[in-house]
């Protein structure tokens, strides 16, 4: 599937697991697709979205508020979180580490999905929020509906607002855009390009 | 201690934010905890098959999402 995404499209998907990273979130979800979409080195409809109104700073700042950082995988929130039912995570690592040596709990646990056109992809940057893969599969089901051959950064836009539920679409339409006329307009953008 | 003062009034709050972190954080740990004790099982020589009935799933399952792993095949295939 993927060979049919363009190298652009392919950046915004590479630009995504660079936001996931930088965010520390476990999975790609379609909120760092947004981010992607949103830079303009990588990205076509970067500058049709800044004429909507939407920047990466305001972006970042609410799937700050809503989400929050995660930057330690399993640090210390996640201590805190489990000594509030009871749990004291520094016994268990103590306990895991006299058995198995130092580090046994550090290893990040692997979960390869294969569910989809897109369950496998991994890119050893962190798995996709099934969100994002239904936003992947919608931007092809867009690309086979416009007869166009090859999947571009519009697709991936007009997959995103079609899917429609995700943090990404949450954001845009709480930053008062009107999807289906961001929808449009990526169409009209198409014509334009033709 | 003001922070233990704190963390008994989350154990006891009908946050959902609070409570759906604990959750969080015992799946992360759960993930861990299987990944150590799966390996450990595998360096012992146990099939996938006695690790499955152990922790009570299929033989696919816990292959599937254990095998991949370098230190998961170090005593051979399933």
């Amino acid at each position: 599937m993927f060979e049919r995404f363009t190298v652009q499209a392919r950046e915004v998907v590479r630009g995504a697991v660079a936001a996931r990273e930088r965010l520390g979130h476990r999975n790609v979800g379609t909120e760092h697709l947004l981010l992607a979409l949103l830079d303009e080195e990588r990205s076509s409809v970067a500058g049709l979205l800044h004429e909507a109104g939407v920047d990466a700073a305001r972006v970042t700042e609410a799937i700050d508020r809503k989400v929050g950082r995660d930057t330690e995988e399993f640090g210390d929130r996640d201590a805190e979180a489990l000594r509030s039912i009871g749990i004291d995570l520094a016994a268990v690592r103590s306990k895991l580490e006299e058995s198995f040596g130092e580090g046994a709990l550090e290893s990040p646990p692997s979960q390869p999905s294969r569910r989809g056109f897109f369950g496998g992809w991994d890119f050893s940057g962190g798995r996709f929020s099934p969100r994002a893969r239904k936003v992947l599969e919608l931007a092809l089901r867009e690309a086979v509906q416009l007869r166009h051959r090859e999947i571009g950064a519009e697709h991936i836009l007009l997959g995103l607002l079609r899917e429609g539920n995700g943090l990404a679409a949450l954001v845009l339409t709480e930053a008062g855009l009107d999807l289906a006329e961001l929808r449009r307009r990526t169409l009209r953008a198409f014509d334009q390009a033709a | 201690m003001s922070q233990a003062t704190d963390l008994a009034a989350a154990a006891g709050s009908t946050d959902p934010r609070v409570g759906l972190r604990a959750v969080l954080a015992l799946r992360r740990l759960l993930e861990r905890l299987e990944v150590v004790q799966v390996d450990n099982a595998r360096r012992q020589g146990w099939s996938w098959q006695e690790i499955a009935d152990a922790l009570e799933v299929s033989r696919q399952g816990v292959h599937k999402k254990h095998a991949g792993r370098a230190s998961a095949r170090t005593q051979g295939g399933a």
